[in-house]
Formats: structure tokens, C-alpha cells, sequence
């Protein structure tokens, strides 16, 4: 399932990107139910903040500063405090938030993920909050190296089983990744797991990955 | 970049951010106007009629309020003859009456005669309106940059292939 596009190595920036999308792809192939408020809300305090500047340029273009300073200003300090929530939301609130969603058993699931300048790790933080029950937190930092080749090409079977083998919740709902150990994919190529993926066990022998999967799911690798 | 017009959201995030770029500048812009009062706190000189005060390329911040004291005579001011738009500094040399109703004359440092040739047919004097601000602080040449493209056009050419082709070079 490599993907037919490929990055540049090299860009810390094309690499955390790159993850961050799969990870919405992985979990909504779960049926997991996505939820946008918090990139619903920083576009609408984004969005308004741009329209108020829009509306000042088209006055002052139309009617000249002087008729119209007062609204200028106005629109001026309405513009700052927009901007002012707008990356308090950012670095606050969502705080690298990539993944808001409801589990098909209801459990709320938060996924962040962040990375540190020149340092080529992914560190995600997975906070689980079962329907009954204290949120659950899971924070683990691996290598990009493990989902990427060396030609840039984004893997998806070990990015998807590294999830299902920390997350029980995701590991739950994704049998067949969590019961996968891990092979060394590092030597080998997109062809290879392309056809190892397609020989993942089909729902004939599932049963006997679920039952694998709850005691892999209790793993943690930090 | 491609791939992420499937998803509206993402697409829309990534507008935002250069959407957020360029009214961020504006805004800023606006704000320096406000608190100076000052439909364009910034100016840069054209002529040499100000030296040796001010050079040519000189960029100008102005101050239009008289929280303190009226603009009165010595002061250099930017202002707009009526019916051009084109923003002059020169410095006041006469000022009679006060206040709204005062009358103000200014003449170039460099130029043998004030500055009536210049004002609009049937102008005289300036009035405290025309002015758009007095120059409170300045750093030398920086502004040459648009003398330089406004005056060889075939700059902007250059500078938009140089552009253009960094884009092309960094594939994003």
C-alpha cells in the first residue's frame, strides 16, 4: 500500500505532514466517527479575522483614511484580538492535536503529535477516554525510519500496526494489525510489503488475532 | 500540495495561513496609520529637494497629532498638494494664525524658492488638513529599493523571474 508519492527524506516538515494525514485515514478505516471542532474553530476565528482586514481594505480603498479612521481602528483591534485567540487556540487548545474521534465502542480518542527540530522521531500522545472511566494516556516516539524507505515512499502497514499495538482501543478495533509482529522492515522494499500486506490474515482466522491482540495490546513500547 | 484539495478542511487551513500572511501585514500597516493618524506613516523620498536632511531613498516616519504643541515653523512635513496624490516633505517656513485656521508655507532645504509653484492653481498657503504628518525619525536609503523598481520597470520583471523560479526550485 506504499503511496505513489514520495517526500524528501530530509524534510522534517514532509515527514510529521505525511503522518499526520494517515493517521484520520488509519482510524476512519476503523469506523472511527472524526470529530472537527477544533479545526472548525480555529477556520472560523481564522476566517473572520481575514474578512474584518478584507472589509478594511475595501473601505479605505473605496472612501479614503480620514471618513474612515474610527472604523479603521475598530477593526484594527477587533483584527488583534482574533489573532491574539487564534494562536492561543493553536498552541493551547489544540496543541498539536491531529486526530479527535468517537471509537465504534463509544471511547473518546484525542491523537497529538509533535517533533523537535533536526531530531527525525515522531512522538505521538494518544489520550483515550473510555465511556466509564479516567482518560487514559499513551505517549510513545518512534523513528520515522520505521514507515518511510529510503526513497521517501510513506508505508502504511508498519505506521498502522505500530498504532494497534500501542493503542488498545485501536488494537481493538483493528485485530488483524495488532496481532502483526513486527518484521524487519527496514530491508525491505515497498513491493515486498505490498504483497505482505495483501496476505494479512482474511476474517476466516480473526478470531484467533483477536484473541492474540489483547494480550499484544497490553504492550507498550516507549 | 495536491493531495490535500481532497480534504476541504485541509485545503482551507492551508489558505488560512497565507490568507492570515498577507492581512497580518495590512493590518499592521492600518494599525501605524491609526496610531499616527496618518494615511501613510511611512514615505519614502524622491527628490533631493530636502538635502542635505534627507536623501533620496531616505524612508520617513511620520507623526500627524498635536498632542503637544501645533505643527509650527522648522518642523518638516509630508503633504499632499490638493488634487495630486503625490506626497511632498518639505520643511515649514511660515505660519500664520492658529490652529484649523492657520496658514502654513514650506519650502524644499535645497530649493531657491518656497514651495507656491508647487501648490495646486489658486493655492497659496497650506492648510493643517494637507499635512499628513511631520517626520519623526528616518533610516537613510532603505527605501531606494522602490525608487529603483518604480523608476526601472524592468526590475519588477527581474525580481518576479527570481521569484518565480525560487518557487519552481523549492517545490513548494
Amino acid at each position: 500500500m506504499a503511496s505513489q508519492e514520495r517526500i524528501t527524506v530530509h524534510n522534517l516538515a514532509d515527514l510529521k505532514n505525511t503522518s499526520d494525514d494517515a493517521i484520520p485515514n488509519y482510524l476512519n478505516s476503523l469506523k472511527f466517527k472524526q470529530v472537527h471542532t477544533l479545526v472548525d474553530t480555529r477556520l472560523a476565528l481564522g476566517y473572520s479575522a481575514f474578512l474584518i482586514a478584507g472589509a478594511c481594505f475595501l473601505w479605505d480603498y473605496k472612501l479614503g483614511f480620514e471618513e474612515t479612521k474610527y472604523y479603521t481602528a475598530a477593526a484594527v483591534a477587533l483584527y488583534t484580538v482574533l489573532n491574539g485567540i487564534l494562536t492561543f487556540w493553536i498552541g493551547f487548545v489544540e496543541k498539536g492535536t491531529v486526530y479527535q474521534g468517537t471509537a465504534p465502542d463509544g471511547s473518546k480518542i484525542s491523537v497529538s503529535t509533535s517533533t523537535k527540530k533536526n531530531v527525525p522521531i515522531y512522538n505521538v500522545k494518544v489520550t483515550v477516554t473510555p465511556k466509564k472511566g479516567e482518560p487514559q494516556t499513551i505517549e510513545l516516539a518512534r523513528s520515522f525510519t520505521e514507515w518511510f524507505d529510503a526513497q521517501g515512499h510513506f508505508i502504511a502497514l508498519p505506521f498502522q500496526t505500530m498504532l494497534a499495538t500501542t493503542v488498545p482501543l485501536v488494537g481493538k478495533a483493528d485485530p488483524k494489525r495488532a496481532a502483526v509482529a513486527t518484521p524487519d522492515f527496514m530491508n525491505t522494499d515497498s513491493e515486498v510489503l505490498d504483497a505482505l500486506l495483501a496476505a494479512q490474515p482474511t476474517g476466516a482466522d480473526s478470531t484467533d488475532a483477536d484473541a492474540g491482540a489483547g494480550k499484544k495490546s497490553k504492550r507498550r513500547k516507549a | 500540495m495536491l493531495s490535500s484539495l481532497q480534504n476541504p478542511r485541509q485545503a482551507a487551513a492551508q489558505l488560512l495561513n497565507f490568507a492570515l500572511i498577507l492581512s497580518t501585514a495590512f493590518m499592521m500597516w492600518k494599525g501605524l496609520s491609526v496610531i499616527a493618524d496618518s494615511p501613510s506613516p511611512i514615505v519614502v523620498v524622491l527628490s533631493g529637494s530636502m538635502e542635505p536632511a534627507f536623501q533620496r531613498g531616505d524612508l520617513l516616519f511620520l507623526w500627524n497629532r498635536n498632542l503637544l504643541a501645533e505643527t509650527s515653523v522648522g518642523e518638516v512635513v509630508v503633504y499632499n498638494v490638493r488634487g495630486k496624490d503625490i506626497p511632498i516633505v518639505h520643511r515649514v517656513v511660515r505660519k500664520f494664525g492658529e490652529g484649523d485656521a492657520a496658514r502654513l508655507l514650506t519650502k524644499g532645504d535645497n530649493n531657491a524658492a518656497d514651495d507656491t509653484e508647487l501648490y495646486a492653481r489658486g493655492q497659496d498657503y497650506l492648510a493643517r488638513r494637507d499635512i499628513i504628518g511631520s517626520v519623526v525619525g528616518y533610516v537613510p536609503f532603505v527605501g531606494y529599493v522602490t525608487i529603483m523598481l518604480s523608476e526601472h520597470p524592468w526590475l519588477k520583471t527581474v525580481m518576479l523571474g527570481i521569484m518565480g523560479l525560487l518557487v519552481v526550485l523549492q517545490r513548494e
